[in-house]
């Protein structure tokens, strides 16, 4: 009985963290498309509407879903904070603290790279420097759902054949 | 007088150093209330020392434990700081203020302006917008209760209407000033002359009369003043006519004829105008060919003023609806008759 129960037990937790990992797989794409769709915001409400910066922010984390959204509107709240730091200072803050996204350091690199150039120039090298993050977040999202593809089945099926293993291998 | 220095002072803690980058504002925060109460300029350039303004032409620079002669013995600004103060007067956002970059000054909560100027970009032959700006000017805006105490009375005829008036003067002799209070008192009333509160028009081109931020007033205009900024003031004039029904009518620095017919207009329409002109003296406004219409059309007194006795002395103020007694030089326009001589 004990020894059932143990068994199902190593099985589970085998599984279950096959499919964390998985899951990480499933979530990049959807986090970096979140985000794609966020920039994209942000480019319309620079450019076309030269909104101040805090409020922009806002807006795009008002119009996001978590945890994208989330990394949004702590941005825009170390920016009301401190408004004479600038924007590159919130948005690296904002960065250092990530809001429980599924994103890799490559990922966090473009977002990095476009805050220290987000607000300090007039609209049209703001579209640039937007335009040109926006190019390479599709990249990797690219490459995000191709990894995914493999990935997501690879480990869930690892994780489940590593727990029979255990299981064999102990009992 | 002290009362003012403090309220100063402590204006510039509130509205001023909150914008400055981290060094220049513990500074700036570090100096006596009685400089604070007298700061004008505010300077900072790339690369170069702090510099300020004290009323009275006084030019000084900013060391680390206060005001210095030397140059040398100043700090000086970073382009690290420049980067901080253009982030904190755009709120990070410069993008949004491409259209004062252009025009060359930024307006402060509190009507301060901070000038700037650096590499500009042009287009078309026009600038576009600043790609780096290397100085910066805060000037610091002080509004004079009171300053046309000793010309509202003049300018009221029997029955409560305004007279059509222009304010000639050098630059620096407080015209603006003179206009922002007299566009306060009208608008507000001033029950001690019998005069009721009416709803008075600024066309502000150069944004000084009431220092507008994003369409508000900044400084005190009172309280039935509507005031159209940046507009160029042949358009202004016409478009508060149409849109705000003004009984008063307020604008500086008149030059150009067009600028005249549309004044020329307003009387017509059965406002009443005040105006501002240069000019070091009245008969060298009268020869100007652009202010004819105006001078012809109706002016009723010209209020001359000039810094004899600091900025906003009031020398003279002329009937102009007087026939004068002899042949005039200036196409009829000499005065006749002082109103008033404060000289």
């Amino acid at each position: 009985m004990a020894r059932g129960l143990g068994a199902a037990l190593v099985l589970a937790a085998a599984g279950m963290l096959g499919a964390i990992i998985a899951r990480a797989y499933q979530e990049r794409p959807r986090a970096l498309r979140a985000l794609q769709s966020a920039l994209a915001m942000l480019l319309t409400e620079i450019v076309y509407g030269a909104t101040p910066m805090p409020d922009a922010l806002d807006r795009v984390a008002r119009r996001t879903p978590a945890p994208v959204g989330r990394f949004f509107a702590a941005a825009a709240s170390y920016l009301r904070a401190e408004p004479g730091a600038g924007t590159a200072q919130a948005w690296r803050r904002a960065l250092a603290d990530p809001p429980g996204w599924c994103l890799t350091a490559d990922d966090e690199a473009v977002l990095a790279d476009l805050g220290n150039c987000l607000g300090r120039s007039d609209a049209a090298d703001q579209e640039k420097h937007l335009r040109l993050a926006l190019a390479q977040l599709q990249r990797l999202q690219a490459q995000a759902e191709a990894e995914r593809d493999v990935h997501v089945r690879l480990w869930r099926y690892l994780g489940a054949g590593a727990g029979a293993a255990l299981v064999l291998l102990l009992y | 007088m002290f009362a003012h220095t403090f309220r100063d002072a402590d204006r510039i803690d509130r509205e001023i150093v909150p914008f400055l980058p981290p060094r220049l504002a513990d500074l700036v925060a570090g100096l006596p209330p009685d400089v604070k109460g007298r700061l004008e300029e505010l300077r900072l350039r790339v690369g170069r020392p702090y510099a300020v303004l004290l009323a009275g032409e006084e030019h000084w620079f900013l060391g680390g434990r206060g005001l210095v002669r030397d140059p040398g013995a100043a700090v000086r600004a970073s382009a690290e700081d420049g980067e901080r103060l253009l982030a904190a007067i755009s709120r990070s956002s410069v993008y949004a203020l491409e259209a004062e970059l252009r025009h060359g000054f930024v307006t402060l909560p509190g009507g301060h302006r901070v000038g700037l100027c650096g590499e500009t970009v042009v287009e078309s032959g026009r600038p576009r917008t600043l790609r780096y700006v290397g100085a910066f000017n805060i000037r610091i805006a002080r509004a004079v209760p009171g300053a046309a105490d000793r010309v509202l009375p003049h300018l009221i005829a029997p029955g409560g209407r305004i007279r059509h008036t222009l304010i000639v003067s050098p630059p620096g002799c407080g015209k603006t000033t003179l206009l922002r209070d007299l566009a306060r008192q009208i608008s507000a009333g001033a029950p001690a002359l019998g005069l009721r509160g009416t709803t008075v028009a600024i066309v502000d081109e150069r944004s000084e009369i009431a220092a507008c931020r994003h369409g508000v007033p900044q400084l005190d205009v009172g309280p039935r003043t509507d005031v159209s900024d940046r507009c160029p003031k042949e358009h202004g004039i016409v478009q508060l006519l149409r849109a705000m029904a003004p009984r008063v009518l307020i604008t500086d620095e008149v030059g150009a004829a067009t600028e005249a017919q549309a004044l020329r207009d307003a009387i017509h329409a059965g406002v009443s105008i005040i105006a501002s002109a240069h000019g070091t003296d009245w008969r060298d406004v009268a020869q100007r060919p652009a202010l004819t219409p105006l001078l012809d059309g109706g002016v009723e007194r010209a209020v001359v003023l000039s810094r004899r006795r600091g900025p906003g002395t009031v020398e003279a103020v002329w009937d102009l609806t007087l026939p004068s007694p002899r042949p005039s030089t200036a196409r009829g326009h000499m005065p006749a008759r002082t109103v008033v001589s404060m000289s």
